[in-house]
């Protein structure tokens, strides 16, 4: 039985290929894959066209509506439907110190869809609905996620990119060139890859200047931190350098008359990139956590600006969790994000091993 | 009783910057550097206590041993930085030793009165001009030596030295000369001030350190390195209500009371009543609270946002959550009006201007929103501050003085007026330049100043001012404060005293905390000329009804020329298991703290 369809899988294939090599990917994939793949794109717009898709102004804050709950929403019945399908009551502080809201019956607000460039938002942006409750400072946690989506979904683009491109031409040169120099190289890699990350990056968030925004301060964070990991990716290219120098292309090339910087660039570092690729996408979510860990700590993004691990660290006073429970809220978006990177690194893995590339 | 509830107005008297709002030292405060967890993520944070709500609750702990063992257990939030009481700067270490000394005389919290301590009786000489102190005769060091005469002169001389940095010598000098002191004989302390002192009762309130241990390495210049936290604690002499038996650093100390105690209760029996106290160190907020909420401490003072749940489970828990009163210290944004960080080579940053600028603050005073500052960051638990003397201090509080109101379109329109133009949304000053500055506080886990720094930046920025706001360690803070000078505003605390003396080195243009421009040679403008004769005149004034009016003109001059912006003043709670008897928590301390002891059940 189970050998039937195996033997039948590659006719299919070769049936729909004219569907188009983008449908062929999807359709290659697993549904966590593709789950993934649908979520991470979801996240990446929210990066994108995030004052688009964020009703509210991320820092704007609705001083009368601290720590608010998620708020309901109705269907409009009869002739209200020409202010909206969709309305919420105004919530109202009636005690500061238990944060306990009533709803204002007598009111109601409409939820319009495509207006005023935003993808939903309420007619008079000065009485919000707040889809996943507010904050501490009643500013709308729904957009500050969207917005805290531009810094910890770009953080690890911007960490892998640097670390990945600066690990795979070193680690291929000095693999493939060999000797003293290699050594060295080596030598030095080890040299980084022994120092205490964590700390290292407490003691650079304390020597940033002062005077740069908070956003450029943090790049700059991820890119001395991607600076330092290049060293172990380094070692594992260079591993495979060395063995790929031997092999008949490269001898090929180099009986050929091929210069060294060509055979690298044209034939040690492609054959390469696919296990390059499958190990960026499995490192962005240590990017990601190591932001939220250091804007938990206070040491990241800094007040106003959102990510969400700054967002998340709302959540380290038990107060807050037992009685507002959505400021965890950030914490399952990052943690959807970092699955949905890891499921779609397995994913790569398999489709790019060898003997799987069709 | 080293729990944030007793405000140690008896040990280290100048007023001191205050850290977290939860202390209530009048010290400076420290914290140390952080444990970090081990990745940061949320839960791993919270692992510690998770696993102290487990062991401490189920496996190790009767639920009532610290009422069969009559002991009480607190929290704080950091180790203790010296056992050396003359030069203790932070509140860890006055919470550490606060009961191993005692002074001449103490302040009654309740009464605010003076009442005897190791002197049981004094007399003011006619002229106002010499003070003879009579000591117990039945007070002995923990070493068997008698406390005498010797050990309040070695004391002074000690605090008088140049040498020896402490903060007790500013509140004890008048007009620049040290009081001197004789002892006519063992028991009989004669001191002599140049002029009638009207603070001095209040400052006299000095711990007295035993000269037979401490002269020999005073005399060979090692007294600064003495009884540091390294030094054994059977070592210390004191003489006390209670001894330290046993301290682990980032984790606790240990008290036991002190056997030859001089106090004894009316009725017979021994004094404290409780026979120890045990002082948890824990750098994280929430996990002391966790502690208290576990059982594993008995006193805890909640955090606004916690004083509702707890008043929920109080019958649960079997807890009192008790009003204090309202926060005697004051929380404040301060502008940097030093020219010896904004003036080089005669050029002058634009910062100094606007800073000095009285229509520029004034502007800026109206844009803070203490009543949405109330709300969101203290849950209502707070009042709007105007001067830097709390309500509380009734006889020197000034209530004439009336608030800036939260008002942005007036700011805006002061603004204005002071030549300030807002261009496509940014504000330039006179000169054409952008107005920007930075804003910091104090980083760490306690959120709430942070909150309040969002909240100012937020309406400044709809004036048009762009504010980097960017948090800092509390000890860098107090370098930039006290050396550096690289700072432009900041949200920061003082403790407030009962003695508006105390607050001296904060007010007088020679102050080393006269936080917008410190230790002035000559004063630079004239109302801190007049600020620093009004202290001086206040002081020579004997009847507390006829000083007020000197204090109630600073705090005008403060309210007029605001070289600091008052906020808010929190409301204080204090939680305690209701096992405990006679504890009596005050705005100013703990009422007669001996007498506290557990119900026996």
């Amino acid at each position: 039985m189970s050998a039937l369809p195996r033997t039948l899988e590659p006719a299919f294939a070769e049936e729909r290929r004219d569907r188009g090599a983008l449908a062929r990917e999807w359709r290659l994939m697993r549904w966590p894959a593709r789950a993934s793949l649908v979520m991470l794109v979801i996240f990446y717009l929210f990066a994108a066209a995030s004052p688009l898709i964020a009703p509210y102004d991320p820092v704007r804050q609705y001083r009368d509506l601290p720590d608010c709950p998620p708020m309901a929403l109705h269907l409009t019945r009869g002739a209200d439907r020409v202010h909206g399908w969709l309305f919420a009551y105004p919530l109202k502080m009636v005690d500061p110190l238990a944060r306990r809201f009533v709803p204002d019956l007598s009111r109601k607000t409409y939820l319009r869809f495509f207006y005023r460039g935003h993808l939903f938002t309420t007619e008079d942006a000065s009485t919000p609905y707040f889809l996943m409750g507010s904050e501490g400072l009643g500013r709308d946690l729904f957009s500050r996620i969207v917005y805290g989506a531009r810094v910890s979904m770009c953080i690890g683009l911007v960490g892998v990119l640097i670390s990945f491109s600066l690990g795979l031409f070193v680690g291929a040169f000095s693999g493939y060139v060999g000797g003293r120099i290699d050594n060295l190289i080596m030598r030095w890699c080890e040299i980084e890859m022994s120092l205490p990350q964590f700390y290292f990056l407490l003691a650079l968030a304390a020597v940033i200047p002062s005077g740069v925004s908070t956003v450029t301060s943090f790049f700059l964070i991820v890119a001395i931190m991607s600076f330092i990991s290049w060293a172990s990716f380094a070692r594992v290219i260079r591993g495979m350098a060395a063995a790929i120098r031997a092999e008949p292309f490269v001898v090929a090339g180099r009986a050929l008359g091929g210069s060294r910087a060509r055979i690298l660039a044209r034939h040690v570092i492609p054959a390469m990139l696919g296990f390059a690729a499958i190990n960026a996408s499995l490192s962005i979510p240590g990017y990601m956590l190591g932001e939220s860990a250091l804007s938990l700590l206070g040491l990241g993004i800094q007040e106003p600006a959102a990510s969400w691990g700054n967002l998340l660290s709302q959540a380290m006073d038990p107060q807050n969790i037992e009685h507002y429970p959505w400021v965890l809220l950030p914490g399952l978006f990052l943690s959807l994000a970092v699955m949905a990177f890891n499921f779609l690194g397995d994913h790569l893995r398999d489709r790019l091993a060898p003997g799987n590339l069709r | 009783m080293p729990d944030a509830s007793r405000r140690r107005l008896n040990r280290v008297l100048p007023r001191a910057l205050d850290d977290t709002r939860d202390c209530h030292t009048g010290v400076l405060r420290s914290r140390p550097s952080r444990v970090l967890p081990l990745m940061g993520l949320p839960l791993m944070r919270l692992w510690p206590c998770v696993l102290l709500l487990a062991c401490g609750c189920r496996v190790n702990r009767p639920p009532n041993d610290h009422a069969a063992t009559q002991t009480l257990y607190s929290s704080m939030g950091s180790d203790p930085g010296t056992f050396n009481p003359i030069l203790v700067t932070d509140s860890a270490s006055a919470d550490a030793i606060g009961d191993l000394f005692e002074g001449l005389v103490k302040q009654n919290p309740k009464t605010n009165l003076i009442e005897p301590d190791l002197a049981s009786t004094w007399t003011l000489g006619p002229d106002g001009r010499t003070i003879t102190f009579h000591l117990r005769h039945d007070v002995r060091w923990s070493d068997g030596v008698p406390f005498t005469a010797a050990d309040v002169l070695f004391t002074l001389r000690v605090i008088f030295d140049p040498n020896v940095p402490n903060s007790i010598s500013f509140a004890l000098t008048i007009d620049g000369s040290p009081i001197t002191a004789e002892a006519p004989d063992p028991y009989t302390v004669v001191m002599h001030l140049k002029r009638p002192f009207a603070p001095l009762m209040s400052s006299i309130q000095f711990p007295i350190i035993p000269a037979h241990t401490l002269s020999h390495a005073y005399s060979s210049g090692q007294f600064n390195r003495t009884w540091g936290i390294d030094t054994p604690p059977a070592q210390l002499v004191s003489l006390g209500a209670y001894r330290i038996v046993r301290y682990v650093p980032g984790q606790q100390i240990a008290f036991r009371r002190y056997a030859d105690y001089w106090m004894h209760d009316p009725n017979g029996g021994r004094l404290p009543r409780l026979h120890g106290q045990v002082l948890l160190i824990n750098t994280d907020a929430n996990s002391r609270y966790l502690q208290f909420v576990a059982g594993l401490t008995d006193v805890y003072s909640p955090r606004p946002e916690e004083v509702f749940t707890l008043e929920q489970q109080a019958a649960r828990l079997g807890i009192t959550i008790a009003p204090v009163g309202i926060d005697t210290g004051s929380l404040f944004f301060a502008f940097n009006r030093n020219p010896r960080h904004y003036i080089h080579n005669g050029v002058i940053d634009p910062r100094y201007k606007w800073f000095t600028d009285i229509n520029f603050v004034r502007a800026l005073a109206h844009a803070v929103d203490k009543q949405g500052m109330i709300n969101l960051c203290f849950r209502g638990l707070a009042i709007p501050a105007v001067s830097d003397v709390s309500p509380e201090n009734k006889l020197y509080y000034n209530p004439n003085l009336k608030d800036y109101d939260y008002n942005l379109a007036l700011a805006a329109h002061l603004l204005d007026e002071a030549g300030y133009k807002l261009r496509d949304g940014v504000r330039y000053d006179p000169a054409g330049h952008r107005v920007e500055f930075e804003l910091t506080t104090t980083a760490g886990d306690e959120a709430l100043r942070g909150e309040m720094c969002v909240i100012f930046k937020q309406d400044l920025e709809k004036l048009g001012i762009k504010v980097d706001y960017r948090p800092q360690e509390f000890i860098s803070l107090v370098k930039r404060l006290e050396k550096s000078f690289d700072w432009d505003c900041m949200l920061m605390g003082f403790t407030g005293s009962l003695e508006p003396n105390d607050g001296a080195n904060f007010l007088r243009s020679s102050g080393n905390l006269h936080l917008w421009n410190p230790s002035e040679p000559t004063p630079a403008t004239p109302w801190e000329a007049e600020i620093d004769r009004l202290l001086d005149e206040g002081a020579a004034v004997m009847d507390p009804q006829a000083r007020a009016p000197y204090y109630w003109r600073i705090q005008e001059i403060l309210h007029d020329q605001l070289p600091i912006i008052e906020t808010v003043r929190a409301r204080r709670f204090i939680a305690y298991k209701n096992s405990l008897q006679n504890y009596v928590p005050t705005v100013w301390g703990l009422y007669r703290p001996e007498m506290i002891e557990f119900r026996a059940d």
